[in-house]
């Protein structure tokens, strides 16, 4: 006879495995993705720690196997994904994944950011309204939680939510014609301008999706600069139906800087007035020679320890032409010397210097004074008021509210 | 529509491709253990090696003196103090370079017995002077880390009243329906106690050994103060937490690329890359702008064995591509 709590336990594996495959279903993944996310999520499932996890965490662990999946093939979904598509939160996922890759002892590569690029940029929001269609039509055994609106299991079919899909690619009556765009050409431009932000630092520590938003609107404004430069990132990110991401503007801030910085270098650029508006229209020239130009806009760090704290940022405190800044050039300059590529956050002064302690004389042992214990303990008036202070916050709390 | 209101809207990130790749075979055994091997081997600098190795030398003959001297005390004294053991007996590493663990449980010393109480606490033993490398790494790195936080327990004997202790001590505060146990504060050294029922106590925020000791020290006092008869058993070291800069930028993707085994880069969850070292058993945060910071460390050898372990490695990744 099967125990109760057995049986609980062999319909909430059951119930898991299910939506281990309906995920897998829902992002339309190759069946043997299916197989190997099945088999993490019963490998985690024998560990008495999983089994005895809330249910939250248990969802969250459907969502971790699939991710593991999906990035040791090499198919690019971000953890944001699997957390909008489970309704999760960030931090628990985040904790889950941890803990089952420490568990299984797995080896997850990074996340590729090229494939993340043109998986940004590609549509598949066709796709999704196909098998939306075909679920409504009842072809139910395919995808039961597409189906099941009510279920939080459900994909969001509100075609307002529809972030999958890029929509300057595709004419809509909203879509005016100057907006649209190639797809290839936005993929291409959009790589090198990811490429060139992490050579530049931009990239490395920081999440990967503001970096690709705002190399994309420059890449889309830059192949028809007449027409977009008026288009600001928030109405880009609105007509392409994709969410701005807060940090994308600090992102775009500073590509530009960086582009700006390389222009100096262009003998054909030098004698025009730039700005961050109108180097837009020549990133395809900076892109075209952008190792060069970067060689010889930018310098290396200091190497190490040879060269004290303040070389970093005092330098560029208090030269206009060192660092990554965002401050336009001065009309009619020679090119300023190189400046130092580095990730901003060594740039920047520090929020506080904290300084060195002095070494400490402390041996554990000194005698401790009586006064100074003292000072930590209250008086008996001290400890009759705050008696009485709590006293009345409780007659407060428990009495009821007046009519 | 309603969305997940916990997440920000651009972590929501996109869907997979459909047809925009192929994967192919995978290219590795999702079976791979994580975390096993050694220590990552780079260029080793043998002068660093024979000063660690002189540390141990050291720190064994100053626990040998430390023995014969609690020896003479506990003859004397009536509270016991726990010894630790010598290399051989620490099991949590168990390797052959394992730096002995330089704190023994002490005696608590007053100066003045409490009114109505025996004088319980005998003179001290000799002093836990930590050994501090001479030259620390000076022939590799030239970086000392600097000692952040120290976290220790130590065992104060005694059932405690709790609400006693929230009612008559100042820097105390006390909620249970939140946490089970009275936080205490003190201005010298900065740190913050925890003191539960049992009579056990974590105290942390310390920057060094000593201090952190020396703070126990004080907490215990003030709860003898408040009517307990506390003493100080069992005083421990838990972990030591350190950090330092190399002063160049660090490129992380490359280092989780060729450490793979020992490291953990997920900027979607955390800026820094996590490097879980075998030997010493330290966990490293590896930032881009070439700050480190080192935990999980019992002694400070194994704070700067770590780091110079790790320094050649992160000297590799600095130049960009």
């Amino acid at each position: 006879m099967v125990q109760p709590m057995c049986l609980f336990f062999l319909i909430s594996t059951l119930s898991c495995l299910r939506r281990v495959r309906d995920l897998c279903r829902v992002l339309q993944l190759p069946s043997t993705f299916e197989d190997t996310a099945v088999a993490y999520y019963q490998k985690a499932y024998q560990h008495p720690g999983i089994r005895a996890a809330r249910v939250q965490k248990k969802e969250v662990l459907v969502g971790c196997c699939v991710l593991i999946t999906c990035r040791q093939h090499n198919w690019p979904l971000t953890m944001g994904t699997i957390c909008t598509l489970l309704y999760a939160d960030l931090d628990m996922f985040s904790g889950t994944y941890m803990q089952i890759v420490k568990l299984l002892g797995l080896d997850v590569p990074s996340l590729c950011l090229a494939d993340l690029v043109k998986t940004y940029c590609s549509s598949i929001r066709r796709k999704l309204a196909a098998s939306k269609l075909e679920c409504s039509q009842g072809a139910r055994t395919a995808c039961p939680s597409l189906a099941d609106c009510s279920s939080p299991w459900a994909l969001r079919h509100d075609p307002h939510f529809d972030y999958f899909s890029f929509k300057l690619f595709q004419a809509s009556p909203s879509m005016p014609a100057k907006f649209m765009e190639d797809k290839e050409k936005m993929l291409s431009r959009t790589l090198q301008l990811v490429e060139l932000a992490d050579e530049t630092w931009l990239v490395t520590g920081r999440h990967p999706l503001p970096v690709i938003t705002a190399a994309a609107f420059l890449a889309w404004q830059s192949l028809q600069p007449s027409a977009r430069l008026t288009c600001s990132l928030a109405r880009f990110c609105k007509l392409a139906n994709v969410d701005l991401p807060y940090p994308a503007s600090s992102r775009l801030q500073e590509l530009l800087a960086v582009l700006l910085r390389m222009a100096e270098q262009l003998a054909w650029l030098q004698v025009l007035k730039l700005d961050k508006r109108s180097v837009v229209k020549h990133i395809s020239d900076l892109l075209q020679h952008r190792h060069t130009l970067i060689r010889k806009a930018f310098r290396e760090g200091p190497s190490g320890v040879e060269a004290p704290a303040e070389e970093l940022w005092g330098r560029g405190q208090g030269q206009e032409e060192v660092g990554n800044g965002s401050s336009d050039l001065p009309k009619g300059k020679r090119p300023a010397s190189p400046a130092l590529l580095l990730p901003p956050c060594m740039l920047k002064p520090p929020k506080r210097v904290c300084p060195t302690p002095p070494a400490s004389t402390v041996t554990g042992d000194e005698d401790i004074s009586d006064s100074e214990i003292e000072q930590y303990l209250r008086t008996p008036q001290e400890v009759r008021d705050f008696q009485r202070a709590q006293a009345a916050k409780r007659a407060a709390t428990s009495s009821p509210n007046p009519p | 529509m309603d969305q997940n209101n916990s997440l920000p809207p651009y972590a929501q990130g996109l869907a997979s491709p459909q047809g925009a790749m192929t994967p192919g075979i995978p290219i590795f055994s999702p079976m791979m253990p994580y975390g096993t091997g050694l220590t990552p081997q780079p260029i080793q600098n043998t002068n660093s090696l024979s000063i660690l190795e002189e540390q141990q030398r050291q720190q064994q003959q100053q626990q040998q003196q430390q023995q014969q001297q609690q020896q003479q005390a506990a003859a004397v004294t009536t509270v016991t103090a726990a010894v630790q053991q010598s290399t051989s007996q620490q099991a949590p590493q168990g390797a052959s370079g394992q730096t002995p663990q330089l704190f023994h449980s002490q005696t608590l010393t007053t100066t003045a017995p409490l009114p109505g109480t025996t004088p319980l606490y005998p003179s001290p033993m000799t002093p836990m002077t930590p050994i501090t490398p001479a030259t620390p790494a000076s022939e590799s790195s030239g970086i000392v880390p600097q000692l952040q936080n120290i976290v220790s327990t130590v065992n104060l004997g005694c059932k405690l009243d709790l609400k006693t202790i929230a009612l008559r001590a100042r820097n105390a505060e006390y909620n249970p329906k939140r946490f089970a146990a009275v936080i205490m504060r003190i201005r010298e050294p900065r740190t913050t106690a925890l003191i539960f029922s049992s009579g056990k106590m974590v105290c942390t925020g310390a920057k060094s050994e000593e201090q952190s000791r020396l703070a126990a020290r004080k907490y215990a006092r003030v709860v003898q103060k408040l009517g307990f008869p506390a003493k100080f058993l069992d005083f421990k070291i838990q972990n030591m937490v350190g950090s330092c800069d190399v002063k160049f930028p660090i490129r992380l993707e490359g280092l989780v690329l060729t450490h793979q085994q020992f490291s953990s880069y997920e900027p979607e969850l955390f800026p820094g890359l996590i490097y879980r070292m075998i030997k010493p058993r330290i966990v490293l945060l590896i930032f881009v702008s070439g700050k480190v910071v080192l935990t999980g460390a019992k002694v400070r050898a194994e704070i700067y064995e770590a780091f110079e372990n790790i320094y050649p490695i992160l000297k590799g990744f600095r130049k960009t591509t």
